[in-house]
């Protein structure tokens, strides 16, 4: 009984404070999204032919843990096979959250651009049982920072 | 070339399905997946849990260790009192009872595995006669020779391996104990059928069955205003029976009145015997 209650507890905490935090987070991303999209991300690994450049690798890294409720959810999406459509914002979330990471970075430089974009996602928890999951989405690419003309000239 | 991000709409790789609404689906289904599946498995496996042979139950208790606080007065005693019990329930051939002794106020007695008694000094304090104490021993004995603890405990661990395996060790643990909950204990009708056997056992001993019924009267009085103990939880109801018991000796011609034999003079010392 003791155990049910604690169970209970912990699912209703973990619904209230996953989706409070999930829909911060997502009020946050959307806004980052809309000023740096002034930095494009390009996938290409055909860098821009005109003017020059300085590259430098940027990364962007976000770790998210899944709550007690996804992972309930989850756990009871297995025994009926479909869409683990629990974990699906946690994936959309984190490599959003690294793309403009790694787009805050390449800003800071004053880069003009991001080339070559790849992500790497990784389980944290190696499926381990009785561990609360947590991904790893490392998002990098080649950020492409204007030279100065009279720089260029020397050259 | 001109290169531009714009910014992507939402819900692409977000599902609208909202969490609750699955939960409620899926959790449904779970339940009911597991009602039905729990229900035949513990019924299949409490009816094959009978088949297994007895030594086994015995080779798996045989580290059990319930204590050995009884004096041996008491101990005596128990034992003889024990083995009359068995031999008028007849008791397959290889059927060793054992019975302990706990020096605690709890007012419980059980048999579990391997034909392991468990008497508390609290209930055998409450005992005004031999007869109500034979009838107590009795109904555990009669839990022992129709393989109660096995079934219970067999369909338990149909219902544990099912859900491992199905849904792993995961939070749906707690669906498990869920399902296992009741069964680990004996259902209304192993005890039922324990109380039939106990009071057909008390006619053979005494020919007769009187102070069968007080054990409940008696269970019942010492329970008033306590914490239900565990022992009694499945149990019918003490009124109801009590008029089962009254009913089943009238049917089978088993007087109700006879003359009760007083417990051994020593009794109540040894029950106070710091053991030590």
């Amino acid at each position: 009984m003791f155990e049910l209650i604690l169970f209970l507890i912990l699912l209703v905490l973990g619904y209230g404070f996953g989706r409070w935090a999930e829909k911060r987070h997502y009020r946050s991303i959307i806004e980052r999204e809309k000023t740096l999209n002034r930095l494009p991300a390009i996938a290409s690994r055909i860098p821009p032919e005109k003017g020059r450049y300085r590259q430098t690798l940027v990364m962007g890294n976000t770790v998210i843990s899944v709550d007690y409720f996804k992972r309930f959810l989850a756990g009871l999406r297995n025994l009926f096979g479909g869409r683990v459509t629990a974990y699906e914002t946690l994936l959309d979330r984190a490599r959003r959250e690294s793309l403009l990471r790694m787009k805050e970075q390449a800003a800071g430089m004053n880069a003009e651009m991001v080339f070559n974009v790849k992500y790497e996602t990784a389980s944290i928890s190696k499926g381990r049982r009785d561990t609360i999951g947590s991904v790893e989405v490392l998002a990098y690419g080649t950020a492409l920072i204007p030279e100065p003309a009279s720089a260029s000239d020397q050259d | 070339m001109e290169y531009r991000n714009t910014q992507p709409p939402e819900g692409i790789n977000v599902s609208h399905t909202h969490p609750l609404k699955e939960l409620v689906l899926l959790l449904g289904g779970a339940i009911l997946i597991i009602v039905v599946l729990s229900l035949v498995l513990s019924h299949s496996m409490g009816y094959l849990a009978r088949f297994i042979p007895f030594e086994k139950e015995v080779a798996l208790t045989r580290d059990l260790d319930l204590g050995s606080e009884t004096p041996p007065a008491l101990q005596r005693y128990l034992d003889a009192l024990t083995a009359r019990i068995g031999r008028a329930m007849e008791l397959p051939p290889g059927m060793r009872l054992q019975v302990h002794y706990s020096n605690d106020a709890t007012l419980n007695a059980f048999s579990t595995l391997g034909g392991h008694l468990m008497l508390y000094r609290g209930l055998l304090e409450k005992m005004p006669n031999e007869n109500t104490l034979a009838m107590l021993i009795a109904h555990e004995v009669a839990h022992v020779k129709h393989r109660d603890p096995i079934r219970a405990i067999g369909s338990g661990a149909a219902l544990q391996i099912l859900l491992a395996l199905t849904i792993g060790r995961t939070n749906a643990d707690v669906l498990a104990n869920a399902g296992s909950f009741t069964l680990l204990s004996f259902t209304r009708e192993m005890e039922s059928a324990a109380d039939a056997a106990a009071l057909q056992t008390l006619d053979r001993l005494y020919g007769h069955v009187g102070g069968a019924t007080r054990l409940f009267e008696v269970i019942n009085k010492a329970r008033d205003g306590m914490e239900l103990p565990a022992f009694f939880s499945t149990h019918p109801l003490d009124e109801q029976r009590i008029r089962a018991l009254r009913e089943m000796a009238t049917a089978n011609g088993w007087p109700l009145k006879g003359p009760l034999t007083p417990l051994p003079a020593g009794y109540r010392g040894w029950l106070a015997t710091r053991s030590p």
